[in-house]
């Protein structure tokens, strides 16, 4: 039992799970969806066991606070970022203009299996958001406009983007460059009842000139829209985008059958009319979920700290060299005349 | 170039760039009169004092530079290869000056170092100045924690790599005798395994700067991206390494090499990987 504790924690078990971990790395890079999650977890796994075995048998560690510190911060580290994937969640959304949020409208929802965050409990509001842009069609600040409930019974505005997430019950909303418009549509079929949604098109100005999407209406014919923006976009010199002030034309075709529609526009299709309600925005954001972020952060910072201190305390009792003492025994030598005068 | 623009920053970045290259003369100069007894032993402090002052001198040139160049284009040196490159002969400049100032044991690795230098020096004249555009991910404070400390990372491991090139140096029988005047070759190990400590603290702190600007700049903190993956792998190399030397009766000489490859990794990661990819971090900007 001695003999297998002492293997475990030994350094050549070290170096057997930092070797597998560099594999490991080296096969993740750039790819980490699409590659094995075990290439990582057999040798996280193997440095956990290691490092708890040295820091309960080994005396050079566990008789060193600051080491002590650092080696029981690296299994911290590896026991919350395996408690992260667990309970972990990533999904991304599209939130139109004055849309309150909805989990059935989440995309490419990625969760892990202990994921128990409360999710239902999110309310927020999209407000208008506006993007600037460099000359060369650069992409710089976005402020997405948001109401939050105040818990007060009212609403707070809030104005998020880039790296200033939304972060409501540990999830974090982050604003990302996929952003576009979207045409409020209103589909009167024949004796029912009207349903008004929108449709979104494509990434804007990314597909400045592909504003196009598709919908087919119960019981009618596929509808095919173009969406003919006038932004103020002008490519060569520094502008914002700000939905608020745009102006879409609506073409819609159905078969052969084409017309242009302005807002409040309403045309006459085979089972009904569409209405072209208004021009609206949508801006799509990265939910992220991960409850360990903080006590992550925390006992790295701590970790390197410990690391710190204790070689902070080795290199005090041991200084550093200050000149070589050969050269400065020439130099002794030399002065008292044993060498050439300068 | 540009025909309307002005890079004003240029006579400063050649006039500091200058001034390293004279350093580094001055410091080969002074390793090889060493080489000559107690007169030359005497020389070499002499020319150490000069190779301080130029140094200094480069930092201070290329600190007038990145200043104009930022007045000029209103942001850091943080986005293009050029502008990487200078900011890190600076700061890799003014560690160096420092160290080579408080120890002056270390001073005949100047022979070492200064080519490294001069070598970016020469990267940089092949590389057209052009502004950079400034990412809004960029603006988070976090993100001059992550470049302060990698920016000590990647000095300290330049301080260890020049200690081990002199070990490297001192192992050909024609070239040891220019560094005779220095400690054994333990106590140049022993130095420069400290100097890699160093790199590996600065490197946790880097990553973890990192970690956090990525988290909220991309909503994510670790993405295994080329920069991430190879940073990682540097923390891990010197980690190896450092219990590689608790485990084995690693030879000097092989020590020395251990730490001239992490330094070449270091210096890729920060010069290749990130222009292999599209930007600092691929994809993200």
């Amino acid at each position: 039992m001695r003999k297998c504790l002492r293997f475990l924690a030994s350094t050549k078990f070290t170096l057997l799970g930092m070797g597998l971990l560099a594999v490991g790395a080296a096969l993740s890079y750039d790819n980490p969806v699409d590659t094995p999650v075990w290439v990582l977890v057999v040798p996280m796994a193997i440095l956990a066991v290691n490092l708890l075995a040295a820091i309960v048998s080994n005396a050079r560690i566990n008789r060193r606070g600051g080491l002590l510190v650092f080696h029981i911060s690296l299994l911290g580290i590896v026991i919350l970022a395996a408690i992260g994937r667990l309970t972990h969640m990533v999904a991304h959304i599209e939130m139109v203009d004055g849309d309150t949020f909805a989990i059935e409208e989440l995309q490419n929802v990625r969760r892990g299996p202990w994921h128990s965050g409360e999710l239902e409990k999110v309310i927020f509001i999209q407000g208008p958001y506006t993007v600037d842009y460099a000359p060369g069609m650069v992409r710089g600040p976005t402020r997405s406009q948001v109401l939050v409930p105040d818990g007060q019974g009212g609403w707070e505005r809030r104005v998020v983007g880039d790296d200033k997430p939304l972060i409501l019950e540990g999830y974090r909303f982050y604003t990302t460059f996929n952003k576009g418009f979207a045409a409020v549509l209103t589909w009167m079929p024949d004796g029912a009842m009207p349903v008004t949604g929108t449709v979104h098109m494509p990434s804007y100005p990314l597909f400045d000139f592909r504003q196009t999407n598709r919908w087919t209406p119960p019981d009618g014919d596929e509808i095919r829209f173009w969406l003919q923006l006038e932004t103020g976009l002008t490519p060569d010199e520094a502008w914002t985008l700000d939905p608020r002030q745009a102006e879409g034309t609506l073409v819609v075709k159905v078969g052969e059958h084409r017309v242009e529609l302005a807002p409040g526009e309403a045309v006459r299709l085979p089972g009904g009319a569409l209405r072209y309600e208004r021009l609206s925005s949508w801006m799509g954001y990265k939910l992220f979920y991960d409850p360990t972020l903080q006590w992550l952060f925390i006992v790295a910072v701590v970790g390197v700290l410990g690391l710190s201190a204790h070689f902070w305390n080795k290199y005090a009792t041991h200084p550093w060299p200050q000149a070589s003492s050969a050269l400065d025994k020439e130099l002794e030598v030399a002065n008292a005349g044993g060498g050439k005068s300068l | 170039m540009n025909g309307e623009e002005v890079f004003t920053e240029l006579p400063w970045f050649y006039t500091g760039l200058a001034a390293y290259m004279l350093a580094t003369l001055l410091a080969v100069y002074g390793v090889v009169r060493a080489r000559s007894g107690p007169a030359g032993a005497a020389v070499t402090r002499t020319y150490e004092s000069a190779v301080l002052l130029l140094i200094t001198a480069g930092v201070l040139l290329l600190t007038i530079s990145l200043a104009v160049r930022w007045l000029r284009i209103g942001h850091g040196p943080f986005v293009n290869l050029f502008e990487l490159l200078i900011s890190q002969l600076f700061s890799l400049g003014l560690v160096y000056a420092i160290a080579y100032w408080r120890l002056p044991v270390i001073r005949p690795t100047a022979v070492v170092v200064m080519p490294v230098l001069l070598l970016m020096g020469a990267w940089v004249l092949m590389i057209e100045p052009v502004d950079s555009a400034y990412p809004p991910t960029y603006y988070n404070k976090w993100l001059w924690a992550h470049v302060g400390f990698g920016k000590f990372f990647l000095a300290f491991c330049l301080v260890g790599a020049g200690l081990a090139g002199i070990i490297l140096m001192r192992g050909i029988q024609r070239l040891a005798p220019f560094f005779r005047s220095l400690p054994p070759d333990k106590v140049l190990d022993h130095l420069a395994w400290r100097f890699m400590i160093l790199a590996l603290i600065f490197d946790s702190l880097m990553l973890i700067a990192g970690a956090v600007w990525a988290q909220d700049a991309w909503g994510r903190y670790w993405a295994w991206d080329a920069l991430e993956t190879s940073s990682f792998l540097n923390w891990l190399f010197i980690g190896a390494a450092l219990h590689a030397r608790l485990t084995y009766r690693i030879p000097i000489r092989v020590g020395a090499l251990a730490i001239i490859g992490i330094f070449v990794f270091a210096f890729f990661t920060y010069f290749g990987t990130p222009f292999v990819s599209e930007a600092a971090h691929k994809g993200v900007i």
